[in-house]
């Protein structure tokens, strides 16, 4: 079975990650490199575990452009999310035997080195994949 | 060398020598990567055999031999048997090295797919090697190896070296050059990998080098990824922050590298004709040859950098020439220049070309301007590693 795993982050977060105090600190260059190096770990221990399908981080909440539409015509907007709105950082999809599998997955990124401010509001969801249509006709 | 480096300088030769004698390039490559997996299994154990090439080309053809069995069955092709019998020469000591690179090359696949194929069939690094280096999942990877040895099939290439040899060549240096630049020039991912990569670079190189010594480019690439790598120890602090060339510690600068690719720079020059890669490592051996920034013979990289100009309409090369003329004229001529390239559609939006201005205002005193600029270049890149370098910069002023 496949789950996804996702993180959030606020444009806050990114900018402090960036080495860029607005809201929330900066962030060391030894926080970035221990959080850099974790996640390296982690990374190259789900590939060897052969858990790990894919893994993506996205980049910051400002870069984002929104599509929608007015009136039958395609509208784009750049960056709609205010500073300290919550989106998706990053996603991870795992193949793994069970939900619960998918869940001991994500709890060890609660040991992602970060400074305090930024591990106060760190929380990730895990969500199960459908594959096919068949699983939701059922 | 250990088994796997053995393995790795024979993969062409053995690839080579079964698609000369049975054709069929596609179907050899997956015999060859079954061969060389059954080598890593035994022969750590049972010891090297004498004669590791033919062990490896005898294993492999047998594979081969049941691919093609099979293939047939399926297609229900029996009468076809002798089409697969032995077609060109008998397998002898031919290197057929160069003409599988140009086969990997080939003008109808994408770049991404020329490197993923070369780094296969030349390389000898598994599919799921190189699916870890570029950082995409395996099947993913391996759909695009198959797209382009099916590609290469259907293009009727013949194992020979092409005609348009000449043309082919660019692309092969082209690859070998993106190759090494993945694993130099990446701050992401899995580094110790993307180190392997630039290792990789350098060796498809110098096994070119050795193909083709009188070719003034290939020998000018070689120089340029020698003298390029010859600064990677110093290009990242201890937290793996970025250290632009200014400010690195040049004790740690490999110096046996930078000896090698000055002397083949300095051999290879004079003969010409000269081409890019001759003259980026030309300027890359005027940087390794300085005690530090401030001693750098700018003006001789201002005149390499104009020369280099009249061969290609490469932004970038642009811009590296106005950060040389500022750095030998002051940054008020260098500001002035970049004026002139600032309406480039390729550079306009980029983070570097926020990045030399800033660092040009930084030099000309104008702290303001600087820093706007250099926040500029920060909103600019995605990249976290060089948002906090630009960052940092800023807020040092």
């Amino acid at each position: 079975m496949k789950y996804m795993i996702l993180t959030y982050a606020s444009q806050q977060d990114y900018d402090g990650m960036a080495g860029k105090a607005t809201g929330k600190p900066a962030w060391e260059a030894a926080d970035f490199a221990a959080m850099g190096d974790f996640m390296e770990k982690f990374n190259s221990e789900l590939a060897a575990s052969g858990e790990l399908v894919e893994t993506r981080g996205l980049a910051a909440p400002v870069l984002t452009r929104r599509l929608g539409s007015k009136d039958g015509q395609p509208v784009v907007t750049d960056g709609p999310y205010a500073e300290t709105q919550e989106v998706l950082a990053g996603y991870w999809i795992v193949e793994c035997e069970s939900f619960d599998r998918a869940t001991e997955i994500a709890s060890r990124l609660a040991d992602t080195p970060a400074p305090e401010s930024a591990r106060a509001t760190a929380y990730a969801d895990i969500r199960p994949i459908v594959e096919g249509r068949e699983e939701l006709v059922e | 060398m250990d088994v796997e480096d053995q393995l790795r300088e024979l993969v062409p030769q053995v690839l080579g020598a079964l698609v000369r004698r049975y054709g069929r390039f596609d179907t050899a490559e997956d015999a060859v990567q079954e061969a060389l997996l059954a080598a890593a299994q035994q022969w750590p154990g049972a010891g090297v055999p004498e004669n590791p090439r033919g062990w490896l080309i005898t294993v492999a053809s047998r594979r081969l031999t049941d691919l093609l069995r099979r293939e047939q069955a399926r297609q229900q092709r029996e009468d076809r048997v002798a089409s697969w019998a032995p077609q060109g020469d008998p397998v002898g000591d031919t290197d057929d090295t160069l003409v599988l690179l140009f086969l990997c090359c080939h003008p109808s696949l994408s770049p991404a797919s020329q490197i993923a194929l070369t780094l296969r069939a030349v390389g000898g690094l598994t599919t799921a090697e190189i699916a870890r280096a570029f950082l995409v999942p395996e099947a993913t990877m391996t759909r695009r190896i198959t797209r382009a040895k099916t590609s290469v099939k259907e293009s009727g290439a013949r194992f020979t070296l092409p005609a348009d040899r000449e043309e082919r060549l660019g692309a092969v240096l082209q690859v070998v050059y993106l190759i090494f630049n993945e694993g130099y020039a990446s701050t992401t991912g899995p580094r110790l990998q993307r180190v392997e990569l630039a290792a990789e670079g350098i060796r498809l190189a110098r096994m070119l080098y050795r193909l083709l010594p009188d070719d003034a480019e290939v020998a000018g690439l070689l120089a340029l990824l020698l003298l390029t790598d010859a600064r990677r120890p110093a290009r990242t602090g201890p937290l793996g922050e970025l250290v632009p060339m200014a400010e690195q510690d040049r004790s740690r600068w490999i110096p046996e590298l930078i000896r090698e690719g000055v002397d083949l720079i300095t051999a290879t020059l004079p003969h010409g004709p000269v081409g890019p890669y001759q003259l980026q490592a030309a300027i890359a051996a005027v940087h390794d040859e300085s005690p530090s920034a401030d001693k750098t013979d700018w003006p001789q990289i201002v005149a390499l950098y104009e020369v280099l100009l009249q061969l290609t309409d490469n932004p970038m090369v642009a811009l590296n020439h106005v950060v040389a003329v500022a750095m030998a004229r002051g940054p008020a001529e260098g500001l002035q220049l970049l004026s002139t390239i600032e309406t480039d559609d390729h550079l306009a939006k980029d983070h570097r070309l926020s990045a030399v201005r800033a660092h040009l205002l930084e030099m000309s005193g104008d702290k303001p301007a600087a820093r706007a600029a250099y926040e500029e270049a920060a909103a600019r890149t995605t990249s976290l590693p060089q948002q906090r370098y630009l960052h940092a910069r800023a807020n040092n002023l």
